[in-house]
């Protein structure tokens, strides 16, 4: 290169060719309209489409956002499966990673094109999205949806043996989970908690979820058995509400709850195992006395929790087995015989006494067990059927649905012929019918109501579709009809139904005139309803224990109005099921304990 | 006929053969593991550095095993013949951990052996390096160790801003609306 | 006579310094004598910040290590852990990927521009390059929704798919950006000045280069081949046609032309990408994000920026949350031991333009 290097210094003068062209920035006053459509900018947060599940402060790594209550004009829901709480963002903290957004599980945090605030009070930086901002909401850029949000929306599939197989047997349909394909739905879950609180028992559902996804099942099993001593039956046959409020089913599938509660208690083989890593701590005996009616779920419960803290506990069952209802009238493809006899031996390796096939009223009086024992629970389940109500229902061959399935559960024998017709649309009634699918017949569901309006879990309904099950809505009964005999059923006379509907309440069934049909059979089971008997009780505790309708009235702590008698399960809450009973039981023991235990201090 | 062997075996064995008792690892494509004693390392380094083509140095790490009680060291190198990282791993007793200086084998290794040396507290004897060199005036203990509780020293250093007291956990409020008693043993299994 | 010896602390508030740090100068006249880093004015312990975060939330930090790239070091955490994992990555994400990876480089390049020239005193292609650097920003905001960190590498592939129309806007990007970059060339290399000021200093020999573990443009400049895209390729580099700028004579000239060489040579490829883009999946998602846990062991994974190899040392033990993450950045290597060697003997008015060719960026050495 030579000193004077005169294409060096011309060539930089061509960028004189810029000379007066337009500037490339912008000016100030168009900041603000113009970002591109998946900005992150600042929150927004559609208030009522918020559960409240905390998952965006959970995932926030600088600590930037906080669950707080909002005032009351804001009207947030405080209904179960929801916290009642919403996100508030700190800005002086958040780094816009919009992490928040894609672990929402409902969708309903989300970013916007807003980024510019300027403000002298720091303290001002804290805003409380879609309250603070309620302009935010047309103002959305960075959304999640389904596909590119971070929850995984999609339930590992539970293995079932086959329709046309399982009618053959009473072989358990429902395979269970692999340790594989448990840990990874439990994974799904997001530990919000908001499921425990619409258990009736509460139970701890977060932890033990996330014990399994961390492989620690003994652990799990030890949190299940905090307040629930029969796990595994709730794990195959539970009503499992607390999948209804699940955050990932507001845009998803809920967390299999139940399925892995079932995956945690089959972990433990045998009552041996269970005790092995349950392994509870007696308390040494209180010298108390409890006689426990009915070994059902709450009377189990009652049973176990007391005979941990020291109690000397009797129960009394009339049947053979014990499990209650869940034995009698859950049929054996739910739930297995053995599953409860291993749950039930558990409790008897603790230490709880149960005496079979002692019906109280016959072979023992209840002022017997009233007189010897320091306190009384009665968890009599409802296994009075109600009655049809229409002619002919008194015939041979028209048996109540609980009357059968614990026939059936005991092992005796029904001959339920070729042609059922299955009257009701309950869960019992649906049992009925794949029993009776099950002995090569041929039923057919009556339900006054459409599809829809089945109270039966909607997978029970599909998993009778399956098996071959008719079902016919809209069809009320209207009388049965015997054959020459005059003993037995030969026919059942119905008549359609249109729905009607009506202000504040469900639709409800009228009658089409005109409309009967008669369909032979040779079979009908109802099943519409069951009522607790009490006729155990003799006359002059009946006139102490209030009821209502049925159902024996207590407080809080399941106390009815003898002091020394306490109560639950199907005969106290509305709800009849199993996890309701168990948690009628555990709130039992904390009555029975303060009655006993605080009183005599 | 003999089996043929992959680019990764091929370096495991050959460092076999020159070491005795070091055990190798083929992780994946493109990584081999030596697992080597804190006085073989530098030998290791030297014999692939000259003899195998690994006259490239990646980086020096130090990974603190609380739990085990040991600090490991992992020296990566690589060679533009194989394009294999080779990861050669030793640990140390993390009471007085000290380490031989090798940064005269490749003197990029002097920066890490500074950096080491203040997060973690690993003398390299005869080592010539500033002593400070990210922290300033720090005297308490080496912060990359895992017992140094960052969280601790954060609260302990900085204050909170006012304003965001009245925050509540999603879990203490359902369990309390609900009347739930959560076992102290699960706890640990609660969203955190 | 002898020249008294004066000592200067140049930075860590200084416009010619990259970034906060200081250089402590011992200088006889404008001549160096004896050169000491001091770093640690940006230490935000990001590593130890990440043993208590879970491996979703480590994504997010990880492109603050280095405010002028923050995609290699995203991309050099998604491999390690997709190694350690065996997670398998979608080949739409993959092309994904290095097309952000090649964006990113691309503006990386332009701030390079603005750091050479303004060092040099050259300030027209700075503010040039500067301005035009914010078109690719905007690529990157419609994109990932952010212009400086983009946290869009994920283990597994990458966020979001590219929204409608992208492709064009990348393309017609790339038309203006080619054009303009022959402009900032004759400002630039054309230059008398700058050839002066480039030709000559700075020099790292070959021999130092690999013993000091000098990596990217510096040491593509000293003659020697190594490119991590062509060495150990990861993503879409194995399938796009490209070249290494090898230029000899390890000075600061050599430097910057492998960067001008490279600049056309990510613009190359990707339109490469935009043309092959495949069709399907880009993310092959995780589980929760709060359940994630990757198996215990460990990896290195490595990707290319403009200043060289960027890795990260990954450890798990198993848990949800990483064991430990350490970096090597190439500002690790270049701007310690290596600056204060070949400090000695240049001017001082050389200094933050030989920082500047050589990459160095004090948040990535302290993290």
């Amino acid at each position: 290169m030579s000193f004077f290097d005169l294409k060096g210094l011309l060539r930089p003068l061509t960028g004189l060719s810029q000379f007066g062209k337009n500037p490339h920035t912008k000016r100030m006053d168009v900041l603000g309209q113009d970002t591109a459509d998946r900005y992150r900018g600042f929150h927004y947060n559609d208030l009522n489409a918020c559960i409240g599940c905390g998952n965006c402060s959970t995932i926030c790594m600088n600590e930037a956002i906080d669950m707080v209550e909002l005032a009351a004009e804001f009207n947030i829901s405080q209904d179960k499966g929801n916290s009642g709480l919403r996100p508030r963002v700190d800005y002086g903290r958040c780094c816009w990673c919009a992490l928040c957004v894609d672990v929402c599980p409902t969708g309903s945090l989300n970013l916007t094109k807003e980024y510019d605030y300027v403000s002298p009070d720091a303290n001002s930086f804290l805003w409380t999205p879609g309250v603070d901002n309620p302009y935010g909401k047309d103002q959305l850029s960075f959304t999640s949806s389904v596909e590119t949000s971070l929850m995984n929306f999609e339930r590992i599939p539970m293995r079932e043996l086959e329709g046309t197989e399982r009618v053959k047997s009473f072989a358990e349909v429902v395979l269970g989970y692999n340790e594989e394909e448990a840990r990874a739905e439990a994974s799904r879950c997001i530990s919000c908690s908001l499921c425990t609180e619409v258990c009736p028992d509460h139970m701890h559902i977060p932890e033990y979820i996330n014990a399994i996804a961390k492989g620690n099942d003994d652990d799990a099993l030890r949190i299940i058995y905090d307040n629930n001593p029969l796990p595994e039956m709730c794990g195959k046959v539970c009503t499992r509400r607390c999948e209804d409020v699940c955050a990932i089913a507001v845009r998803g599938e809920a967390v299999a709850i139940r399925w892995l509660k079932r995956y945690a208690t089959e972990r433990a083989q045998t009552s041996d195992l269970i005790k092995e890593i349950v392994n509870p701590e007696i308390q040494e005996a209180n010298g108390y006395k409890v006689g426990i009616i009915g070994a059902g779920p709450s009377g189990l419960t009652a049973a176990y929790y007391l005979a941990l803290r020291g109690f000397d506990v009797t129960v009394f069952e009339a049947k053979r087995f014990g499990g209650g209802m869940t034995m009698y009238g859950i049929p054996k493809y739910r739930l297995p015989m053995d599953s409860l006899d291993k749950q039930i031996g558990y409790l008897q390796k603790i230490g709880v006494k149960i005496n079979f096939n002692t019906r109280v009223g016959t072979d023992i009086t209840f002022d017997e067990i009233y007189k010897k024992h320091d306190a009384v629970f009665i968890g009599i389940g409802f296994e009075k059927p109600w009655k049809l109500g229409v002619e002919g229902e008194d015939l041979e061959n028209s048996i109540p649905a609980v009357e059968y399935l614990r026939m059936i559960n005991n092992e005796e024998i029904f001959d339920v012929g070729k042609k059922v017709v299955v009257i009701g649309g309950g869960n019992v009634a649906i049992d009925g019918a794949r029993v009776a699918a099950r002995h090569n017949a041929e039923v057919t569901i009556l339900y006054r109501r459409r599809v829809e309006d089945m109270p039966a879990d909607w997978e029970e309904i599909e998993g009778a579709e399956d098996e071959g099950v008719h079902i016919h809505p809209q069809a009320i009964p209207v009388r049965i009809i015997a054959d020459e005999s005059g003993k037995k059923v030969k026919a059942i006379e119905y008549i359609e139904a249109e729905m009607v509907a009506e202000e504040g309440a469900r639709p409800r069934p009228v009658p089409i005139e005109g409309s009967n049909k008669i369909i032979e059979v040779d079979t009908i089971i109802g099943a519409i309803g069951q009522e607790a008997d009490y006729s155990f009780i003799s006359e002059e505790y009946v006139n102490k224990i209030e009821l209502n309708r049925g159902r024996i009235v207590t407080n809080d702590q399941q106390q009815t109005s003898d002091a020394k008698i306490f109560a639950g399960g199907d005969a106290v809450n509305r709800t009849a099921d199993a996890i309701s009973a168990i948690a009628d039981g555990f709130r039992a023991v904390k009555g029975i304990e303060a009655m006993l235990l605080k009183t005599k201090k | 006929m003999g089996t043929t062997y992959s680019k990764e075996e091929i370096l495991a064995q050959q460092l076999q053969t020159a070491f005795e008792h070091l055990i190798t690892e083929v992780v994946r494509k493109d990584t081999v593991f030596a697992f080597a004693t804190k006085e073989q390392v530098s030998s290791i380094l030297l014999y692939a550095k000259e003899k195998l083509g690994y006259i490239s140095f990646v980086h020096l790490s130090c990974v603190d095993w609380l739990e085990s009680g040991e600090f490991e060291l992992v020296y990566i190198i690589w060679s533009p013949e194989t394009k294999i990282n080779l990861f050669v791993k030793t640990r140390l007793d993390r009471e007085n951990p000290s380490m031989e200086n090798t940064d005269m084998i490749w003197r990029q290794i002097n920066t890490y052996q500074r950096e080491i040396r203040e997060m973690f507290g690993v003398e390299f004897p005869g080592f010539v390096g500033e002593k400070e060199f990210i922290l300033e005036d720090w005297e308490d203990a080496p912060p990359m160790r895992r017992d140094f509780d960052t969280l601790e020293y954060v609260n302990d250093t900085f204050f909170e801003r006012e304003g965001r007291e009245d925050k509540q956990d999603v879990r203490e409020r359902i369990a309390k609306r609900s009347g739930e008693e959560i076992p102290d043993f699960a706890k640990k299994y609660s969203r955190e | 006579m002898r020249e008294k010896s004066t000592t200067l602390y140049l930075g860590p508030q200084h416009p010619g310094i990259t970034g906060n740090m200081m250089v402590k100068l011992q200088l006889e006249g404008d001549t160096i004598v004896k050169a000491t880093t001091h770093v640690g004015y940006l230490h935000r312990a990001f590593e130890k910040l990440i043993e208590r975060r879970n491996w979703m939330q480590s994504t997010t930090i990880l492109c603050r290590f280095c405010v002028p790239e923050p995609d290699p070091p995203e991309a050099a955490f998604a491999l390690a852990v997709e190694q350690i994992e065996g997670r398998e990555v979608p080949e739409r994400g993959k092309y994904l990927r290095s097309l952000v990876l090649e964006l990113a480089r691309i503006q990386s390049f332009m701030l390079w521009y603005a750091g050479q020239n303004g060092s040099a005193g050259l300030y027209t292609v700075g503010q040039w390059s500067v301005g035009d650097r914010n078109y690719v920003l905007d690529l990157f905001e419609e994109l990932t929704g952010g212009r400086i960190y983009h946290m869009y590498i994920w283990p597994g592939g990458v966020r979001r798919d590219i929204p409608e129309g992208f492709e064009d806007k990348v393309l017609h990007t790339m038309d203006y950006i080619e054009k303009r970059i022959d402009d900032y060339d004759r400002m630039m290399f054309d230059s008398a000045i700058f050839q002066k000021r480039a030709q000559g200093v700075g020099i790292i020999s070959k021999e130092k280069a690999m013993e000091w573990g000098v990596v990217g443009a510096p040491l593509r400049g000293c003659g020697i081949g190594h490119d991590v895209r062509k060495d150990n390729p990861y993503d879409a580099y194995d399938k796009l046609d490209f070249q290494m700028g090898i230029f000899d004579g390890g000075d600061v000239w050599a430097r910057a032309k492998v960067r001008q060489f490279e600049i056309r040579q990510s613009i190359s490829m990707v339109r490469q990408i935009i043309q092959n883009l495949p069709k399907g999946d880009y993310l092959n998602k995780m589980p929760n994000p709060m359940k994630w846990t990757i198996p215990a062991g460990s990896a290195y994974g490595k990707v290319e920026s403009v200043r060289g190899e960027f890795g990260f040392h990954v450890v798990s033990d198993g848990s949800d949350k990483p064991r430990r993450v350490h970096a090597r950045g190439p500002a690790y290597a270049h701007g310690i031991s290596l600056l204060e060697d070949i400090l000695v003997g240049e001017n001082l008015a050389d200094v933050s333009f030989i920082m500047n060719s050589l990459g160095v960026c004090p948040p990535e050495i302290e993290r």
